[in-house]
């Protein structure tokens, strides 16, 4: 391969790459105002990234590696830092490829999270958990609960957009408030956990047949992992080979143009929201099955927003969405490691995240709709703040 | 069934309530209606607030009025940041806003641990100084609007830039002004929450109050009055919120408690959505909304 053809390869990485360097930079910068090291920093974020201590193993999640080790535990945190990010940066990578800004994957998966507790919660014989449930057909259940109830909240943004006209950046923000609410009204009313003691606004324990078990001791790490990478590069297949998929491109490209080349655009702007909606629920059902085993507050953290980042900086592909989840994950997990060991504070962390997403959106090759006709304009009304 | 007395300390403690609920929202509201209506979404109205809160509790400790004039300075910068993120880089508008959101949270979260890890308190501004600008600013960015040569070109930039640049108005001057103007407004709202309200900082301390605000622009159909009037029914529902809590009433129809805080809460949002979807009244942005000078031809 030549020079070129070799800088052409790799042309599309570049820009995610430099944005990166430059948000550690500025990461670094910050640290050296505020009287931090971030050399150790930077080592202790490593450290509780990957894993790989100095020193001798000692204890069985550690495997010795040369002079060293890998802290399982510390990796298979990252790796569960990463699942819900693969989840939620696919779900807003798909709705732009649709030119479709679901910034309301928190919402869905919010909404996703509380369904799967509810149905996690069905069949169980005691407070303990034990269920009468088929695992297998459990576990498929509370995925679909989720899936579906991240669907219907996802979709109700497209129906707006699409009906209504209703642009989704603000239908969206609305509908993640109302998720939150309509949450916390179930979780203190009709969904509320009746084991004796318990005070907080939370749902019942759900039953372990529903449960997603850690691969390694004391972690959150479960075959939630797997189920998001399947979905990642199910849905960039979905996108990129099928006939869907090319309708839901064609109209991230120009919607006027697939209305003339007999595409139902209302169709696929419903689906695609659905599609989303669907993918960032199944986000927060792993969520209550791997770590909480209830809906409680929090349960989403921040990734239906991180989720926006990995998108972006993954330039909407499948294998960019999983190489910049990875970036996004080891950050947070890494970031929480070195607040431990070296008392610089993890919000650093979002800092970092800011700059990369300020800097690779300046020029993000994204084809965001725009309403191309006057007609069109009107009909769609802008994109109404 | 209080006494009289009782009622009018009712009424007073619900209007008090309002109102203070109230001047946030109106306040970055205004900011909001500014840069909208000049033609650049801003959903940073969020982070505006939070940096200006951040900045006026910091830089308040002394003086309540350097912490104004600090937050103020940092509204305008990162309105500026925005403006020209999205004017001269043309950024998507959206990208941008949450960006500077993210920035602003990452960034005050990490500033208090280093700065004031155990806690803050800042001198105080009198809430009637929050109150008064409430009251005057949507009267006088009325006027600007509709009356002044900036305000003609400032919804020129928004509704048509392509005529107006015809007419020889250069529109990026206009957007950055009018961006900058914008996060002022977010930040001093912002200040009414560290300076006028409670003499502090704590994380997260807007808690979401810039997309509320957000949302009393849609419903106030971007103008002033309208955005003013959504923001002090707004405070109205928190107000009530509080008062039904306090007095422990609740209405039970078909099995759900419909004054419990979380659905009473729920209200703005919703009301927001009835008026993007025409059930009260439609609400129409204004029409090169988030366009890039130019991209729709």
């Amino acid at each position: 391969m030549t020079k070129q053809a070799l800088l052409q390869k790799f042309a599309p990485a570049m820009r995610p790459l430099a944005g990166i360097a430059a948000g550690l930079a500025v990461a670094a910068i910050i640290m050296l105002c505020s009287g931090y090291h971030p050399v150790a920093a930077f080592a202790a974020m490593w450290t509780g990234a990957t894993g790989l201590e100095a020193g001798p193993a000692t204890s069985d999640t550690m495997i010795r590696l040369g002079s060293g080790h890998i802290n399982l535990f510390l990796l298979a945190q990252t790796l569960a830092k990463i699942t819900p990010l693969l989840f939620t940066g696919t779900a807003i990578a798909v709705g732009l490829r649709a030119g479709l800004f679901n910034i309301g994957a928190q919402g869905q998966m919010l909404m996703g999270a509380l369904f799967a507790a509810g149905v996690g919660a069905l069949g169980k014989h005691s407070a303990a958990g034990d269920g009468s449930i088929n695992p297998g057909l459990h576990v498929l259940l509370v995925l679909v609960a989720g899936a579906a109830a991240g669907a219907l909240w996802g979709a109700l943004s497209g129906v707006l957009k699409a009906y209504r006209g209703v642009h989704e950046v603000i239908s969206t923000i609305m509908l993640n408030f109302a998720a939150l609410d309509i949450i916390q009204y179930l979780v203190t009313h009709n969904m509320k956990d009746d084991a004796p003691g318990s005070m907080s606004a939370q749902s019942p324990l759900m039953a372990q047949t529903a449960w997603l078990w850690p691969y390694v001791h004391g972690s959150n790490l479960t075959a939630g992992i797997l189920l998001a990478i399947i979905s990642t590069f199910a849905a960039a297949l979905f996108i990129g080979r099928t006939s869907t998929g090319l309708q839901i491109r064609a109209v991230g490209l120009s919607p006027d143009t697939a209305r003339a080349s007999g595409i139902d655009v209302r169709r696929i702007t419903v689906l695609t929201m659905a599609l989303s909606g669907a993918i960032a629920g199944l986000a927060g059902a792993v969520e209550v099955m791997g770590i909480h085993h209830r809906y409680v507050a929090g349960v989403a953290g921040t990734a239906g927003f991180d989720g926006i980042a990995v998108a972006l900086l993954g330039n909407l592909s499948g294998p960019g969405v999983a190489l910049s989840a990875l970036f996004f994950g080891a950050l947070a997990s890494g970031s929480g490691y070195m607040e431990t060991t070296t008392n610089v504070p993890a919000p650093i962390s979002e800092i970092v995240q800011a700059v990369v997403i300020l800097l690779v959106g300046i020029k993000a090759a994204i084809r965001f709709r725009r309403p191309g006709t006057k007609a069109e304009r009107k009909e769609t009304h802008g994109i109404s703040g | 069934m209080g006494s009289a007395g009782n009622q009018g300390f009712w009424f007073t403690a619900l209007l008090v309530a309002t109102l203070n609920g109230a001047a946030p929202l109106l306040l970055a509201a205004m900011g909001g209606i500014l840069s909208e209506r000049a033609g650049v979404v801003n959903i940073a109205l969020e982070g505006l607030i939070l940096s200006g809160a951040f900045a006026g509790a910091y830089f308040g400790q002394h003086s309540a009025l350097i912490g104004l004039v600090a937050a103020l300075t940092v509204g305008a910068a990162l309105g500026l940041l925005h403006a020209v993120l999205t004017q001269v880089t043309k950024m998507n508008h959206v990208v941008s806003g949450l960006g500077i959101n993210l920035l602003a949270a990452g960034a005050t979260r990490y500033l208090t641990l280093v700065l004031f890890p155990d806690g803050i308190t800042s001198k105080s501004l009198p809430p009637a100084f929050y109150l008064a600008s409430a009251a005057i600013l949507p009267a006088a960015l009325a006027f600007v609007l509709r009356d002044t040569r900036f305000g003609l070109r400032l919804r020129a930039a928004g509704e048509n830039p392509e005529s107006a640049r015809m007419a020889g108005v250069s529109i990026l001057p206009v957007r950055l002004v009018a961006v900058t103007l914008s996060g002022i407004c977010a930040a001093f709202a912002g200040t009414f929450l560290s300076l006028g309200e409670t003499h502090t900082f704590s994380r997260d301390m807007s808690a979401g109050k810039g997309y509320i605000a957000l949302a009393a622009v849609i419903f106030g159909k971007w103008n002033p009055a309208g955005a003013a009037v959504a923001s002090l029914f707004f405070g109205l529902f928190y107000a009530v919120q509080t008062q039904l809590q306090i007095r422990g009433l609740n209405i039970n129809f078909l099995g759900v408690e419909w004054t419990s805080p979380a659905l009473l809460d729920m209200l703005p949002y919703l009301m927001t959505l009835a008026a993007l979807i025409s059930v009260i009244g439609r609400a129409t942005p204004p029409a090169a909304l988030g366009q890039e000078e130019g991209s729709a031809h």
